[in-house]
């Protein structure tokens, strides 16, 4: 159960790409958004798209694999298609029967929008694929700090997120322990209407419930007696500095975003 | 009527390259009436063997067959549930009803009784654990002491009155008062109620005290089986499987090597206090 989730799952690795500094990959990841939404003609979306498979080829990720983390969104990027190409209003008309009126604009704007939607997701995704959960929460901390003149609690935030991610498989291991004990007592899981089924998850939730709570106080009550405070005054293991290669990715996102807004305007036109 | 495991082996991820063999041709036979104690080094396959034996787990090679019904079958395998009921390691964490007796009621209610043979199950139940249902029976669980929670987790299992009981480290994290009650509760149940009981336990003082027959695994295999007096005499194998043998063992041996003499084959500390009293008159 789960364990075949595969989108932007961390790939521990060694390559230029995996020791960028994880300020500059959030940093990057921002601008592909803008990037991609700047894109004004499908042929353009070229350029993210190099941009993608380059980066895969930098973090030595086999481009395949990127392809089949992708496969559980490609319901979502059929809706989205049949949506666009059934709602969107044109002149051009090259299919209708009944109901169903299918323009060369729909058409376009069906395509645009998925090729959109999917390198968004792909693009996002290569940030969690090559940077740890520990880099992440660290550069997002960074990124915030200069909130904290606001009162802003970045720390925290950074080390909620760290615990969270900490927990997760913890919790997987309980569910799963849970599961078992209230099969023993004759719970049948796989079985039953879906009022049922949603009653059976009573028995997971609550103890679940129980024990996280449970867990969260002993956490508390460990970090206090080593003495944690928050943020104040406190020092870290791997101080974070920017290098020549993430200065050099900068300017090659800059270059890609020109490129981007330069050639959408040649192309011109709507879609 | 037995269970009985024939060459059962399993594999968790089978299929994938983080495949990992937990039992590997495991057969042997509980009988029915007998206290079997299960030992074994951490990581030697106890919780995937008492996984199997009410088919929370199937086994990838082999059969299990409780009373001749086999796990893998889906049908049989709801029988079996009913069964064998498993007792999990800190199972006061399944608890889950707002009131204690509602809790010790769900086993029952998920067999398909009717509410007045539940609640009467649960108030048996709850006399037989020790706790007073008049008392406890409206109480939340979440207000009990580990001790009591723990008691109410094991009444939870015993209303489904099932054959066969199986605990997985059932004292583990109790005082040593909660220690012995559990274990005169368990002696208790096979005395009376003639249950089945398997347990599993890193204590052999408990092991030799209940069991009458011991299991010892070992990196998924059944490596020994015999009655608690023949594996604990066999104090240098038990070592090399990083396991030991009970303190009265121990004791009675250092005792012999002194020039008392002693019979060799004593394995709890009331035995070792009964040689001793012989041999001080």
């Amino acid at each position: 159960m789960g364990t075949k989730i595969t989108l932007g799952q961390y790939l521990p690795g060694n390559t230029v790409i995996h020791k960028l500094d994880p300020r500059t990959k959030i940093i990057l990841m921002i601008a592909f958004i803008v990037v991609i939404f700047l894109v004004k003609r499908i042929p353009v979306f070229l350029i993210p798209a190099l941009y993608i498979v380059g980066t895969l080829l930098l973090a030595k990720i086999p481009v395949r694999y990127m392809a089949s983390s992708l496969k559980p969104i490609r319901w979502l990027l059929l809706i989205m298609f049949v949506l666009n190409l059934f709602l969107t209003d044109g002149d051009t008309v090259l299919l209708q029967f009944w109901i169903v009126r299918i323009t060369k604009e729909s058409l376009r704007q069906a395509v645009f929008i998925t090729l959109r939607l999917l390198l968004l997701v792909a693009g996002t995704s290569l940030l969690t694929l090559t940077t740890s959960p520990i880099e992440l929460t660290d550069g997002l901390e960074r990124l915030m700090s200069p909130l904290s003149v606001l009162k802003f609690p970045a720390h925290e935030i950074a080390m909620m997120m760290t615990i969270a991610l900490r927990f997760i498989p913890t919790l997987m291991e309980e569910v799963d322990r849970i599961q078992k004990a209230q099969m023993s007592r004759g719970i049948d899981f796989s079985s039953g209407g879906l009022i049922s089924r949603l009653k059976n998850m009573i028995p997971i939730l609550v103890p679940l419930f129980v024990s996280s709570f449970r867990r969260a106080d002993e956490l508390a009550v460990a970090m206090e007696s080593r003495c944690y405070h928050g943020s104040e005054g406190r020092t870290r293991l791997h101080q974070l500095k920017m290098q020549r290669n993430d200065y050099l990715a900068f300017a090659a996102m800059a270059l890609i975003a020109a490129a981007t807004v330069i050639f959408s305007r040649i192309l011109g036109g709507a879609i | 009527m037995s269970i009985v495991f024939e060459k059962v082996s399993h594999c968790y991820l089978a299929e994938s390259s983080l495949a990992f063999k937990a039992l590997s041709s495991v057969s042997l036979t509980i009988e029915e009436g007998s206290f079997t104690g299960i030992i074994g080094h951490t990581g030697s396959g106890k919780s995937t063997f008492l996984q199997h034996l009410n088919g929370l787990l199937l086994p990838t090679e082999g059969t299990v067959t409780v009373d001749g019904l086999d796990t893998r079958n889906k049908a049989q395998c709801r029988q079996v549930r009913s069964r064998v009921g498993i007792v999990f390691q800190y199972p006061e964490y399944q608890l889950f009803e707002e009131s204690v007796i509602r809790d010790v009621m769900f086993g029952p209610k998920n067999m398909g009784l009717s509410e007045e043979e539940c609640r009467s199950r649960a108030v048996t139940a709850l006399e037989q654990v020790g706790l007073d249902p008049e008392h406890f029976s409206e109480l939340s669980p979440f207000d009990l002491s580990g001790g009591e929670k723990r008691r109410v987790a094991l009444a939870g299992v015993l209303a489904m009155k099932p054959k066969y009981l199986a605990l997985d480290e059932p004292m583990a994290g109790l005082d040593p008062r909660g220690r012995k009650e559990i274990m005169a509760l368990l002696e208790r149940f096979r005395k009376d109620l003639g249950c089945t009981v398997i347990m599993v336990s890193h204590s052999m003082d408990d092991i030799a005290r209940c069991a009458d027959r011991v299991i010892v695994l070992d990196r998924g295999s059944a490596v020994m089986q015999g009655t608690p007096r023949e594996i604990f005499s066999r104090e240098e194998e038990l070592k090399d499987l990083s396991l030991s043998v009970p303190q009265a063992v121990t004791l009675s041996h250092m005792l012999i090597r002194k020039g008392l003499s002693l019979p060799s084959d004593l394995i709890t500390a009331d035995e070792l206090a009964s040689a001793l009293l012989r041999e001080v008159k």
